[in-house]
């Protein structure tokens, strides 16, 4: 077992491996994904966030230029660049210029192209300054009686920005290593969880082992989920299977032994008298010994008959060189019973399809019954009919004997094993013959009749076409 | 003693009938539990033997029914089968013991014996009437010391006299305990067997007497 199921060559994966691949494998593919669209998004929230404040300290100082007397004037509020302010002591810078003349600020921040600038709508753009990144928000303004451009920028470098993404962006990863991690830690405890009702089964399996008699009635498992029903099921039918070959097996064995203590008692009995000298007791010994020996015969013919010889193929068998096997076979016996045997059959082979052994012990069985159970100076034939040209006509072989014949009412019961009628003259037979001879004709699908041959016995076996 | 043996196995009956016959018993053999329930109604068998599979009806139905006619003779069952439910069934019908073939023949003979000696009401092998001692287990007798060489037709109705010792036991009584059916009897085959025994037991044992018309009786004299 351990060779087909967990050799180390070809070993199944294990069900947490399987689990882990299928579960975890998925959801780092989901959380890398996932971290793309985060980085992606968090950019863009911080940049549309971080504009926004820009764009107030714009607006806050593009309102406050003015034209006065003509002069472009400005009041820088201190609040504008207050809003700016944050931890990470980001540069704040500004330029508001009028055409090419500076007004305040910075002079050299990246100016725009006036024209580039729609008037009061702020845009926003990177640039570099002072060997920085910067962002920069800047607007154009249209002022009365100044026909020169007023342009209005603010801008601050960037690392806030980053800062803040970093941050968002460390949330998100642990978050996400977090959220993997305990899928890994989960898988094990998840398995056991779902495996419960598994080791559950096992356990039903397991408290049939080692008892004397398996008991194989269906498991005891207790409700189970819905994917381990089928197997339970399956389980069951095999373990019914099981059950009913035993079944016949003891069956079968309880049959023998009990068949086989009456001729050994004989047999006992039978030492003891010859130890004292009894003359007679050697042949009963004789007898009994045979008589032991042909039930044991019997016994096994009946168990190879039962046994499922649908697995030999069937073969074409020549039933006449089986009658006159069968007849040569048991011609010393009928001698000894002063009974004749004789075959009736047409020259040339009849075929039929089936088991040679079977047939083989079939037609013995019944030219030894029919010696058996005969009169002393009676006859036993063994005829075959060959199929006629009438389709549904069937080969039969049949076997007739001049004996008492058995009476009608226990016609059906001649063929249960170990069923002896009251048979006159001490004919000894094991009680198996006509058991035999059904069991094996069933399993060639051959069917037996028993008729009257007034007087006598006449068995006939029809065989498949 | 007179024993019926019902058992449809033609060869075990043969068997066993010479096994208990060689130890001085009277064996009648039937094979159908119909005709066992007549023969055990007409004869005094002082032991019945039944086998439990009979081709007609069960050996446990035969003993029923004996026991229901009132029939006490003591019976010991037979049976091929194995199970314990049986053997109970079987004693609880009324079977005084029962022996699972294959069985000892040794152990068959003595458990017949000691059906045999409770018939008489006393389980003790040995019987002591005056000088005379009779072991019922083995078959020995001997009279103050000496030992009887007994043929076993004399020590069957000795034995059969001495289990009612003081008693008068009927002549045909007698006849029906000492004789199986198949066994060829003369007119005075009782008188011929009591006239040896006198003679055996000598003046020193006990006394075997006739009583005119009826039968005998052995007392210690």
């Amino acid at each position: 077992m351990r060779d087909s199921r967990g050799s180390p060559l070809r070993r199944a994966i294990a069900l947490r491996t399987r689990l882990l691949l299928a579960m975890v494998g998925p959801l780092v593919a989901v959380a890398i994904l996932l971290g793309l669209a985060g980085a992606t998004l968090i950019a863009d929230v911080v940049r549309r966030t971080n504009d926004r404040v820009l764009a107030g300290a714009l607006g806050a100082i593009a309102e406050t230029v003015q034209v006065e007397r003509g002069d472009v004037t400005l009041d820088l509020p201190p609040a504008a660049f207050g809003m700016l302010e944050n931890s990470e002591r980001d540069n704040v810078y500004y330029r508001i210029a009028v055409g090419d003349t500076l007004l305040t600020g910075y002079a050299d921040l990246p100016a725009p192209r006036p024209n580039d600038l729609t008037i009061d709508e702020p845009r926003f753009r990177f640039a570099s300054y002072r060997g920085q990144r910067i962002r920069i928000a800047e607007v154009r303004r249209a002022l009365p009686a100044i026909d020169r451009p007023v342009v209005v920028q603010v801008a601050e470098t960037l690392d806030g920005r980053s800062a803040l993404s970093r941050r968002l962006m460390i949330a998100l990863l642990v978050g996400e290593i977090l959220l993997v991690g305990i899928a890994v830690l989960l898988v094990r405890p998840a398995l056991g969880w779902s495996l419960r009702p598994l080791s559950r089964l096992r356990g039903a399996v397991e408290a049939r082992d080692g008892r004397a008699a398996p008991d194989l009635s269906p498991l005891e498992t207790g409700p189970l989920p819905l994917e381990l029903r089928p197997l339970a099921t399956a389980f069951d039918r095999l373990l019914a299977q099981l059950d009913t070959a035993t079944a016949a097996t003891r069956r079968f064995t309880a049959d023998a032994s009990h068949q086989m203590r009456t001729p050994l008692a004989v047999l006992k009995v039978q030492v003891a008298l010859a130890r004292r000298g009894s003359s007679e007791a050697l042949d009963e010994i004789a007898d009994a010994s045979a008589r032991l020996e042909r039930l044991l015969t019997q016994l096994l013919a009946l168990a190879r008959a039962e046994e499922a010889g649908a697995s030999a193929p069937l073969e074409r068998v020549d039933l006449r060189e089986v009658a006159v096997r069968v007849i040569s076979r048991h011609i010393g016996q009928a001698i000894d019973a002063d009974v004749e045997l004789q075959l009736e059959a047409e020259a040339g082979p009849v075929m039929v399809t089936g088991h040679r052994t079977l047939i083989v012990e079939i037609v013995g069985n019944l030219v030894d019954n029919g010696i058996r159970y005969n009169r002393r100076g009676g006859m036993v034939t063994v005829a075959i009919a060959p199929a006629g040209d009438v389709p549904g006509d069937q080969v039969t072989l049949s076997v007739r004997d001049d004996g008492p014949g058995i009476p009608r009412a226990d016609r059906d019961r001649v063929f249960d094993r170990f069923i002896r009628l009251e048979a006159g003259d001490g004919a000894e037979g094991s009680g198996l013959g006509l058991a035999v001879v059904r069991s094996a004709a069933t399993r060639i699908g051959a069917t037996i009749a028993l008729e009257d041959a007034a007087p006598g016995l006449i068995v006939r076996l029809r065989f498949p076409r | 003693m007179r024993i019926l043996m019902i058992e449809d196995d033609a060869a075990l009956a043969r068997s066993i009938g010479a096994l208990l016959r060689a130890d001085g018993h009277a064996v009648d053999h039937c094979a159908s539990g119909e005709e066992a329930l007549t023969l055990v109604s007409s004869e005094p068998y002082a032991l019945v033997i039944l086998d439990v599979g009979l081709p007609d009806i069960d050996g446990f139905v035969v003993l029923e029914r004996m026991r229901r006619t009132g029939e006490r003779v003591p019976v010991l069952m037979l049976t091929a089968r194995d199970g314990l439910d049986d053997r109970v069934r079987g004693l609880d019908l009324g079977a005084d013991d029962y022996l699972r073939k294959p069985f000892e023949p040794e152990e068959l003979e003595a458990r017949v014996r000691a059906l045999g000696r409770r018939r008489g009401g006393d389980p003790m092998p040995m019987v002591t009437i005056g000088a005379l001692t009779l072991n019922r287990s083995t078959g020995h007798a001997e009279v103050a010391g000496r030992v009887l060489d007994l043929r076993r037709r004399e020590w069957a109705v000795l034995d059969a006299l001495a289990t009612r010792a003081g008693q008068v036991v009927p002549r045909d009584l007698l006849l029906a305990e000492v004789f199986g059916f198949d066994e060829p009897v003369g007119p005075n085959a009782i008188e011929v067997n009591v006239t040896r025994l006198r003679s055996k037991l000598g003046d020193a044992g006990p006394q075997i007497r006739t009583i005119r018309g009826v039968g005998y009786l052995i007392d210690a004299g």
